[in-house]
Formats: C-alpha cells, sequence, structure tokens
C-alpha cells in the first residue's frame, strides 16, 4: 500500500542518513524522503520518534523445511523473521533432503511465495549432499537462485575441493559461506573448553578447533579469490587471524552472532541446554574481541544463526540435545539494548552489520532506503521495554537462553516491498489480531 | 538450608559436609549394637545406569541400616537408547512411594532440570565426569577417622583428573576442610581451564612427592585410552605411576587413597603396593574407604531423608 511514514528517526547507514525524516511509499518502493514532504494524498503513520531503518537481513538461518517440519517451516520461520524486523532470511542448506538440487531450490521459493512474509535467499550446498566428497551442481543451483554455497555444520575438511569451491564460486559471483570448525579437533565436544564446561565433566570443544580451521580457509582464499564469508566468528584468536588477513590483502567478509556478543561459557551452568549452541560460547575475553571486531569492522555482519529445534529435543541431556538458538525473534533488542544503549557500537554500525553488509555480501536488494530502493524497512521503539518470553515466539524453536530477558528496541513495524507483514508484533496470515490492529493504527493515524 | 538433592559439593555448604562428618562418626560408633530406624518407612530406588560395585552395595547396605526399603529399579534409559524418558523414570519412582533416588550415570545433569520440581530425593552416586559426591564425603571422613588433620595438610591428587568425577567433588570437599590440593597429570588430563581456584598443578610426579601429607591415586580408566590419549597405559604407568622408586620420595608417614577400582600396575605398580602391605599396612587406606563408605552414606541419606 501506498504510504508516509512521519515523525521517525532515519538511520540508513548505506547513504549516511541519521534524523528526522518523512519517508513516502508507493508502489513497493521508496519514492522520497524529506525533513518534510509537505501534504500529501496517501495514509499517514506518525512514528512519534520511532526509528527507521532499511529492513533487516539475516544471511544466516535454519528454516528446516523441508524434511524438519516439527523444529520450523518456512512460513513459521518467515514469521518469526518479520517480527524481529528481519525482512529477509537466507536459509542453509542442511535440510532433508539437503538444498543441492534446483528442485529443492524451487521448493523453498515456492513455500517462502506462499507464506508471502519475508524475502528468502536459499544457499546452495557447497558439495553434493553436503558429503564433502565433490563439488555440488552449483551452476545449475546458482541458476536456480541460490545466493550462495555452504556446507554449514558439515565443514568440508578436504582443503583441495574448498579451494575448489571457492575458485568456483568466484565465477558465479556468489559467496562460500563457511563454516569454520575442525571436526576432527570438535569431535563429541558440546561445550567450549573453559572452567565451566571442565567444571560440568562436559566433552570440551576446543577453540582452536575454529581457529584451525579460518586460518586455513583464509589462506585457501588467498590461493583461490574467491568470496569467502566466515560463518559465526567466535573466539579471539579468530578476530586476530582476521586482522592478520586483512593485513595481509586477503579479501573476505565475516559474521558473528548475538549469542557470542551477549553470552559466554557460563551460561551453560546448570546443564543449561538452551545455551548449547555450535561455536559454542567462549570466555569475556572472546565476547569482548568480538564486540571489538565488530567496531572495527573485521567482522561485517550480525547473524543469528537461527537454529531451531522442537520442545523435546532440548529437553534430553545435555550431552544429547541440540545444538542452537532461536534467533530471530530476539537479535535487535538484544543487540539494541546491549551494544548500542551501552555505547559499545553506534546504532549506525549496528544496522549497517544486520542490513546493509548482508545485503551486499549476498548482492540482493535492501540494505538501504535510498529513493528507488524497495521499501523493505523496519520501524523500532526505542523506549518501551518488554520481556523475552520464548512461549510467545512465532518460531516453532522456543529454545533461547535469553527468555526473560527485558528489553528495547523490539520491532513495531515491518514492511517488505511496502507491504506492512507485521504490525507491533501481530504478523500478516499468522495472527488473528493483525487486521484490527492494522485497523486501529491507520484510524488514529499513528504506530 | 534444606537439602533434598545431592548431585555436587559445589552446592553443599561446608556446615552441611560437617554435618555428615558427625552423622557418620554417630553410625559407626554405634553400629555394633543399635538399630537406626530414620528411613523405616521409607522406599528408596537405587538405579545405576553404569556398572559398580562397591558403591551400589554401600549405598543399599546405607538404606537397610537406617531401617529403608530399597527399590531396585533399572529401566533402559538415556538418550541414544529407545528407553524411557527423564520424565518417566521420574514418575515411576513417586508411583512406587520413592522417597529417593539414588543413581549413576554416565551422562551427567539428567535430573538437573527436573529436581526443583519434583518430590524426590536425587542422590548422585558418580554421573559422568561431573560428580562423585559420596565419594569425596568418605575419603574425609575416613581421613578423619585416622586423626589426620586435614587444616594444612597437601594432598597430591594423581590420574586423570579430566574423567574424573571424584576429583570434581574433591576439588570442594578438600578445601571446604582446610586441604589444599595439588593436581598432577600429563596435560592431556589436566588442561589449565579445569584447575579449581587455589590448588596447584603440575606435570611432574616427582616434584610433588615429596611435600604431600595425602596422596590420592586417581584411576586411569583402560576404557578412555582408545581414543588416543596418551601413547599407552604403560607410558603413563612410567611417568606416573607409583613404583618404589617414586614411593621412597614420599614423606615416611604420608597416606595413599584411591577411590577403587584399582588397576595395580598402572596407577601403582605391584612391587610398590606389595611393599607398602607388608611394610606399612597403615599408610594405605583403601579398605577403610570402602568400609567407611557405608557410615558416611548412612550420614547422607539421613540428612537429606529423615523427618522429610
Amino acid at each position: 500500500m501506498d504510504l508516509v511514514l512521519r515523525g521517525g528517526i532515519l538511520h540508513d547507514p548505506s547513504c549516511n542518513r541519521e534524523g528526522p525524516m518523512e519517508i513516502l511509499i508507493r508502489n513497493g518502493r521508496v519514492e522520497a524522503l524529506s525533513p518534510s514532504l509537505g501534504p500529501v494524498d496517501t495514509p499517514v503513520l506518525e512514528l512519534a520518534g520511532k526509528l527507521v531503518l532499511p529492513g533487516l537481513i539475516d544471511m544466516h538461518v535454519h528454516l528446516r523445511e523441508p524434511g524438519q517440519e516439527k523444529k520450523e517451516t518456512i512460513a513459521t520461520g518467515c514469521a518469526a523473521a518479520v517480527a524481529g524486523g528481519f525482512t529477509a532470511v537466507a536459509c542453509m542448506p542442511n535440510t532433508s533432503p539437503p538444498v543441492d538440487r534446483k528442485e529443492t531450490v524451487a521448493y523453498i521459493k515456492e513455500r517462502a511465495a506462499r507464506a508471502d512474509l519475508a524475502r528468502v535467499y536459499p544457499i546452495g550446498a557447497l558439495t553434493a549432499g553436503l558429503q564433502g566428497q565433490e563439488l555440488s551442481a552449483m551452476t545449475e543451483l546458482a541458476a536456480a537462485g541460490v545466493r550462495g554455497f555452504s556446507d554449514d555444520g558439515r565443514p568440508v575438511a578436504d582443503s583441495t575441493l574448498m579451494l575448489r569451491a571457492l575458485q568456483f564460486a568466484r565465477v558465479l559471483g556468489l559467496p562460500v559461506i563457511s563454516h569454520c570448525e575442525d571436526l576432527s579437533l570438535a569431535a563429541g565436544g558440546v561445550v567450549h573448553a573453559g572452567a565451566t564446561g571442565y567444571r560440568l565433566g562436559l566433552p570440551v570443544i576446543h577453540a582452536a578447533a575454529e581457529t584451525a580451521a579460518v586460518a586455513r580457509d583464509l589462506l585457501l582464499q588467498q590461493e583461490g579469490c574467491g568470496y569467502l564469508h566466515l560463518a559465526h566468528i567466535s573466539s579471539r584468536l579468530s578476530v586476530s587471524l582476521l586482522a592478520w588477513a586483512k593485513e595481509a590483502g586477503i579479501q573476505f567478509s565475516a559474521e558473528v552472532t548475538p549469542h557470542h556478543l551477549l553470552l559466554t561459557e557460563t551460561a551453560v551452568d546448570g546443564f543449561n541446554t538452551s545455551a548449547k549452541m555450535n561455536p559454542p560460547l567462549r570466555e569475556e575475553g572472546d565476547r569482548a574481541a568480538l564486540c571489538e571486531a565488530l567496531r572495527n569492522g573485521l567482522i561485517d555482519v550480525i547473524a543469528t544463526d537461527h537454529a531451531p529445534h522442537h520442545a523435546a529435543e532440548k529437553e534430553k541431556d545435555f550431552i544429547s540435545a541440540p545444538f542452537g538458538v532461536s534467533g530471530l525473534e530476539t537479535a535487535f533488542p538484544l543487540l539494541f539494548t546491549h551494544l548500542v544503549e551501552t555505547g559499545i557500537i553506534p546504532l549506525s554500525c549496528l544496522v549497517d552489520c544486520l542490513s546493509t553488509a548482508p545485503a551486499r555480501i549476498l548482492g540482493v536488494a535492501g540494505g538501504t532506503l535510498a529513493p528507488g530502493a524497495p521499501a523493505d524497512l523496519v520501524v523500532v521503539d526505542p523506549r518501551a521495554e518488554k520481556q523475552v518470553q520464548n512461549e510467545k515466539f512465532y518460531s516453532r524453536g522456543k529454545n533461547t537462553p535469553f527468555h526473560g530477558w527485558k528489553l528495547r528496541g523490539f520491532p513495531v513495524l515491518t514492511l517488505v516491498e511496502g507491504d506492512i507483514k507485521m504490525c507491533r508484533g501481530e504478523v500478516k496470515g499468522m495472527s488473528d489480531a493483525f487486521i484490527p490492529m492494522l485497523e486501529s493504527i491507520f484510524k488514529e493515524g499513528r504506530l | 538450608m534444606f537439602l533434598k538433592d545431592l548431585f555436587s559439593l559445589a552446592h553443599f555448604s561446608v556446615a552441611a559436609m560437617q554435618e555428615v562428618m558427625e552423622r557418620a562418626r554417630y553410625f559407626k560408633d554405634r553400629d555394633r549394637n543399635q538399630t537406626f530406624k530414620s528411613l523405616q518407612g521409607k522406599n528408596v530406588a537405587i538405579s545405576f545406569w553404569e556398572p559398580s560395585t562397591r558403591t551400589r552395595l554401600s549405598f543399599a547396605l546405607a538404606v537397610q541400616k537406617l531401617g529403608g526399603t530399597v527399590i531396585d529399579y533399572q529401566p533402559e534409559m538415556g538418550s541414544e537408547k529407545k528407553g524411557e524418558s527423564i520424565e518417566d523414570t521420574v514418575k515411576t519412582m513417586l508411583s512406587l512411594g520413592a522417597a529417593a533416588l539414588i543413581f549413576r550415570s554416565s551422562i551427567p545433569g539428567l535430573f538437573y532440570e527436573i529436581a526443583p520440581h519434583v518430590e524426590l530425593s536425587f542422590i548422585s552416586g558418580g554421573e559422568g565426569c561431573y560428580q562423585h559426591p559420596t565419594q569425596a564425603l568418605l575419603d574425609i571422613f575416613t581421613l578423619q577417622q585416622r586423626g589426620v588433620t586435614l587444616q594444612g595438610a597437601n594432598v597430591v591428587m594423581v590420574g586423570d583428573i579430566l574423567h574424573s568425577r571424584v576429583a570434581r567433588s574433591h576439588f570442594y570437599a578438600l578445601p571446604a576442610f582446610g586441604a589444599s590440593l595439588t593436581l598432577v597429570a600429563p596435560p592431556v588430563f589436566l588442561p589449565d581451564a579445569l584447575v579449581p581456584p587455589g590448588a596447584s598443578a603440575g606435570f611432574s610426579l616427582e616434584e610433588a612427592l615429596p611435600a604431600a601429607d595425602i596422596l590420592y591415586l586417581l584411576r586411569v580408566q583402560k576404557e578412555r585410552q582408545g581414543v588416543n590419549l596418551l601413547p599407552s597405559l604403560n607410558a603413563y604407568a612410567s611417568l606416573y605411576g607409583l613404583d618404589q622408586k617414586r614411593l621412597a620420595l614420599l614423606k615416611k608417614d604420608a597416606l595413599l587413597l584411591h577411590p577403587g577400582p584399582m588397576n595395580v600396575g598402572t596407577e601403582i605398580s605391584y612391587e610398590a603396593l606389595k611393599y607398602l602391605e607388608r611394610h606399612n599396612p597403615e599408610r594405605v587406606l583403601f579398605q577403610e574407604q570402602v568400609a567407611n563408605g557405608v557410615y558416611t552414606r548412612m550420614a547422607v541419606l539421613d540428612l537429606l531423608l529423615a523427618g522429610r
């Protein structure tokens, strides 16, 4: 619908715009931006000082469909996305079957179109069947519309194969997203090799399982000159390696998750399976180094690694419970409250990491509200405080270590191509209260 | 503080540990000519999902001596097997009228989440590599029975610390009674982050032995050696086994503890063990540990269950 957003504060790092701005949205695009648009012929929503940001893009989620619909579906995952202010997500290929054929890509796109909520960019398998033996049908997958390649969760152990993947993906202009883990070092581990994990007597994962793989991939990238994107970096020494690579002129991009920015291994105390994730939560020094890497630009992207699981799976004992956190519905308020309000990073940096940078790396629309851009945007309430309640998630995955946290900065309006997908927590097509909510805000003319 | 469960000595106050010692002494002193009734009419379930002889027997005996009834419950459980869930096990216990579940499991933390929500005492008989609290308590009791002053004593613990639940319980028990702890093992068994605050750690047994008041030998489990932790058990024995040469480095009155079962030839050489048994049997507390286990477990059961 056509619409004017008035009285909001725009933060758009893609064009260095920061400040009060009126936004005219027409035909799904940003038509005009001005401190004062003057009289308009469209409905107007008064935002009363709320923040207007380019729609958030999560370049690392697991939507579980096809094959694991108990954990999540594309529809529920997309509902969680727009509820959390994300207008686009890139979904990992470790479904059943994995995304290694064009039919599976088409299936995901069709399900996403039917859900009609967030944009969904499938990531294709890097190797056939995620088996790490031979390259997948990369050209076919690229033609079907994947926006990158990854064997996320089952990293490619064979270095030659990884080099070939980088070299070939370069031709296709697509990133290779590497989950950096030396599986032989990590084998059997469930928790970081730190004081808490050792005290609990749990099998550990050494930080070197990540850093050794980060180093390898950076060196392969130097040979292969592809587009290497390092997923969910978690350790201090990995950050040092990024600094070294930058110095050496190696091109790469890297991401970090909200949980690695905010939590340490102590969260697993009491055998808390909601804090079991891979890579594992590490130590305060690691956490601080990751925040610093955001600030100085060594890490480009924040991605949630949204990994929904069925409640019964996370109720198992710590060793058997699956890794992962349901992240889409908490990411922005967590980071706003704990990184921006505390002065650790400026809001512009957060928006860049959650929107502009992932759009650039994936090579997709969005990440900007410059005139002419698709009207993918989110409005955030910086003042109202709310408690995270996992039972209210749209995601089927209620697994979060942040349940009960009091946060500010919850998204209150999400638009994809000018269409309202979420309004004050109610998601289009998913919540009976959505239409009454829309009617009421347009009647009042304010959000 | 109201204690219901015993998973970890981290949650046991020094006062509670001292209380266990007092009650254990009480039971031991009166065991010959008195029967006890504190568990009369109470059912106590014992489920060991890992092989054990002495701990299981010791707990069963403790329940009987206190007048309670043992329910032997052995469901197929655990995540990998298609057995019943943790919740089902707990429900069964409650339906059987059990006041407590004494359990041993190779998987740590099985009952951690459910424990606060149910009226069933959980008492660990050893959980994976997590803790073995009654073992640590019975060790302390054994040393006290020997008249050892733990305050200021130096306990040297040697062996597979990484996989030892006994060691992890002693990280709390020994300091609670004022003893200092020195950990000795090859690095693969002793990562820095495992060493608790206040303890010291080293890789050389020869350096640690002369200052030891008590030498605690841990089991080096054969079943863990399949994964290339060490070149061989013999390689371990040659560097860390207590042989006669190393025995000579100990103070003449230093005491020896071992949680059993012992691998003679690995943590202690056959010759060293025979020498000690022949010349200084009073320095070897292995059998006393077993005997005192019953009284210590009676004390724990009495503390957690009597009056509830």
